[in-house]
This record gives structure tokens, sequence and C-alpha cells, in this order.
């Protein structure tokens, strides 16, 4: 057999490329809910973290975590439109949203209780544009609804090492305790700032956190669409303070 | 890189000489990391942790053995002219399929390793063995070729692993084992050791000490 003719060669690379582009198709579909399903215990996990009673090193099995998710945590729809809680709307629902608008519009904020189910904590879905990606992370708020308790980012596509490390616990740590209204109770969320935070300027210290260095678009675009998704919920935020 | 050929024999055992040399040579005369130096990229950057090394270990060892094992098999099929695309296609193919399984079932190790399990497709082992050794030797021989390769990248990881865990962050495969005793009597984890650079030095030593006992003289 001649195996260096144009005829051959064109063929082989055909069907070489046929019998893999096959394999992986049926590897892809056949796993696609086992990943879902761990796509979304990894949001749950995100979620737990961002109140601080999950470590990202936690290594209590997954069963337990998801009964701890399901024991602590209540998932409402906000309707960030008119400020309140889209009642009728499921979380099922959100998730089946098409349009654009309608997913702005509709957003599930995550309630926390404590062990003996009083309310705790407010974890708020942030998203945006970074350098490369949509970042994916979670803002969780003390009962003031004033300072962060804990931020975590779960899904993006940064560079590892530079935008990527928005991730980093160690880095995300360094939320927790911001304040994101100034003084006059007015909305300025939490900034990342170029370089090092100075102590020694209070409103430094209260608003902003250390840059990601490197990954000053990164830095950029966090602290834009936290700005923005904070502004987003500022009516159902304010609604629930004047309680 | 060294091409081992042997003339084919009509008749052999399943561990031959040969077929014990294939797997015994890299994991220490030939080993792809400290005397081919291949592979160095993802050496320095999934040491941080221990359980991250293993994975990429036993990700790289699974992907050269199959890929090693599919080319091998269609080695007297495969054009000259495209056979380096070949080549790169399949070993894309068992990277991806690895990749899905982690994402299934090693969700949060998945998303540490990130981009560098995509990067086993340019992991200079796997199209080194691929080029040097499957496209010239039967599967069976190429398999353990692959496995011997991989688990002599695999165990310098290891170390390399290990050491940084230990050093960086005081923890092994996610356990304390620095105790808090010492941490009290002023401590501190070594910050070189989680960075790139600090990889970079143990690995020197690691093929410094490797091809001192080795007795390998760059020729």
């Amino acid at each position: 057999m001649n195996t260096s003719s144009n005829g051959y060669v064109m063929g082989f690379a055909v069907t070489v490329c046929v019998v893999i582009s096959t394999a992986l198709a049926f590897t892809a579909t056949s796993l696609k809910s086992t990943q879902e399903a761990a796509a979304e215990f990894d949001r749950q996990k995100n979620v737990m973290m961002a109140v601080g009673i999950v470590k990202a090193d936690d290594t209590r099995p997954r069963g337990e975590l998801e009964a701890l998710y399901k024991q602590r945590f209540a998932e409402v729809v906000v309707d960030t439109k008119d400020g309140v809680v889209a009642a009728g709307k499921t979380v099922e629902d959100v998730q089946k949203m098409k349009s654009a608008e309608d997913k702005k519009r509709y957003r599930v904020v995550v309630l926390s209780k404590t062990e003996d189910g009083k309310p705790d904590s407010y974890v708020l879905p942030i998203s945006g544009k970074g350098l490369w990606s949509t970042i994916y992370g979670y803002l969780a708020l003390e009962g003031d609804l004033d300072h962060v308790r804990g931020v975590t980012f779960y899904k993006h596509g940064e560079t590892p090492g530079l935008g990527g490390e928005c991730e980093n616990p160690a880095w995300c740590a360094t939320w927790s305790g911001k304040s994101i209204l100034d003084a006059q109770k007015k909305l300025v969320g939490v900034a990342v700032k170029k370089g090092k935070v100075d102590g020694s300027i209070p409103a430094e210290k209260a608003h902003k956190v250390d840059g990601l260095s490197g990954a000053t678009i990164t830095s950029n675009g966090i602290t834009n669409f936290v700005l923005a998704d904070l502004k987003a919920f500022d009516g159902y935020l304010t609604g629930l303070r004047s309680k | 890189m060294t091409a081992t050929t042997t003339p084919p024999v009509a008749k052999r055992s399943l561990f031959g000489k040969d077929e014990l040399k294939a797997i015994k040579d890299p994991l220490w005369d030939n080993n792809p990391i400290a005397l081919q130096v291949l592979g160095i990229c993802s050496a320095l950057a999934v040491t941080t942790r221990l359980d991250k090394a293993l994975v990429m270990g036993i990700g790289v060892t699974l992907v050269t053995a199959l890929a090693n094992v599919i080319i091998s098999t269609i080695r007297n099929f495969i054009p000259n002219k495209i056979r380096i695309i070949v080549q790169l296609v399949v070993v894309s193919g068992v990277v991806i399929v690895f990749d899905q399984i982690l994402k299934a079932y090693m969700f949060d190790l998945s998303k540490q390793l990130s981009v560098f399990v995509g990067l086993i497709i340019t992991n200079c082992i796997v199209m080194g063995r691929l080029e040097a050794y499957a496209m010239s030797n039967p599967p069976w021989r190429s398999f353990l070729d692959g496995i011997g390769n991989g688990l002599g990248y695999m165990w310098i990881l290891a170390i390399v692993g290990s050491i940084r865990e230990i050093f960086g962050s005081g923890k092994l495969l996610g356990f304390q084992v620095v105790p808090q005793a010492l941490y009290d009597a002023g401590y501190v984890n070594n910050g070189l050791m989680v960075l790139a650079p600090g990889a970079f030095l143990l690995l020197g030593i690691i093929v410094w000490v490797q091809r001192s006992i080795s007795g390998y003289v760059e020729k």
C-alpha cells in the first residue's frame, strides 16, 4: 500500500478525526450530568465559604456538606427592579429564563441561618467581566447589610497565577469586614486598589482591598461588577434595612 | 532522547528483557525529567501540593501509555508526512477525555489544575515518547514505556511536591504536619516554596543529585 499518496493521506486524516471526535462526543455526553452535579456542589460550597462556615480545603465528605447547605441556607428570588422578593418565582424558574433582561432582573439570593435557625447573613451572587472571561462569585453581607462577611470567586477563565489569584482564599479573606456604605449610608461598594491598601487612610481601610499584582484589568473588572451588582440589589437591601 | 529499537523476534515473553528495560529505564537511567529534561514546565507549575503533583503524574502516565498504545497499533498505517499531526490529534483526544473525567469526579482538583491538564497535550514527554518509541515498537512494549516514563515523571514531581507542601504550607496531602507548637515558637512557612522559583531550585538540586548518583555525563 502506498501510504504517501495524497489520497491515502487525506483519507487517513479524515478517518482519525472522525474516530477521535466520536469518542470525545461520547465521553462528553455520558459525563455531562455528573459534571453538572459536581459544578452545582462547588457553587453551594462557595456560598458556604463566603459565609465562612466551610473552608476551601474542608475534608468533610460531600454528602455531609450538601446536608449542611440544605439545613442552613435558603434560596430566594429577588426582583431587582422593584427591590422585593419575587413571590411566585422559584429558583428553577430563574434557571430556565432565557432573555438577558429577565436574568438581570431576577437573581437568586441565598439567606443563611445560624444553627438555631435565626437569620445570619445575606449572600449575593456577583458576576461580571474580568480580562478574559466572566467571573462568578458570591459576596456575603453581615446581618447589618453593610459589612462584608466574606467573598468567593468560583468560576472564571482568568490567567492562572495572575487574575486567577482572585480565587485565592488568602486574598478573599482580606474582603472580610470591609464596608459597602459610607458614613452617610450611601452605597460605595468595595474597590480593588492598585497596590496595597494604606491602613492610615480611614476611607481606604473601610472600602478597599489590596490589588492583585499583575492583574490590573481583572482587579478593575471586579471593582466594577461588585459595585454594579450591589447597585442592582440596593433597592432590596434598603428595603431590608428599613425593616 | 534515545530511541531503543530492537530487531523483531518471532516469539517473546510478556516480560522479556526489552519489556523490563522499557519500564525500568525511564525510572532512573533515562529519567524524562532528570536526564531527558522534558516536561519541566508542568513540573514547576503543579508541584505546590502533593495531591496536585500526584494527579498530574497519574494523568501524564495514563495519557503517555494510552497514546503510546494507540500510535504504536496504527504506526504502520500512519503516513510519514502527517505523523506529527496524527500524534497530536490522538494525544489531544486522550487528554480531553482525562480532563472530562476529572471534571466529573474530582471537580476541586480539576479547578486547581486548571489549564495544566490541557497542557499535558504539549508536555514534551508525551510527544517525545510517541516519536522516539511508539512509532518503532509494538503496542505492549510501548505501553510499558509509557507507564515507565509517566512514573519516572511522577516520582520526581512527588518529591518536589512533598517538599514544597511541607515547607511552603506546613501540610502534607492537606493534613497539618508541622506542629502548632513550632509556629508558636516563631517558625514561619517558607514563601519561596509556594512560588515557582522554589520549584526551580528544588528541581535543579534533584537533577544534580540524580545525575551524580547515576553517573550521567552530558555529551
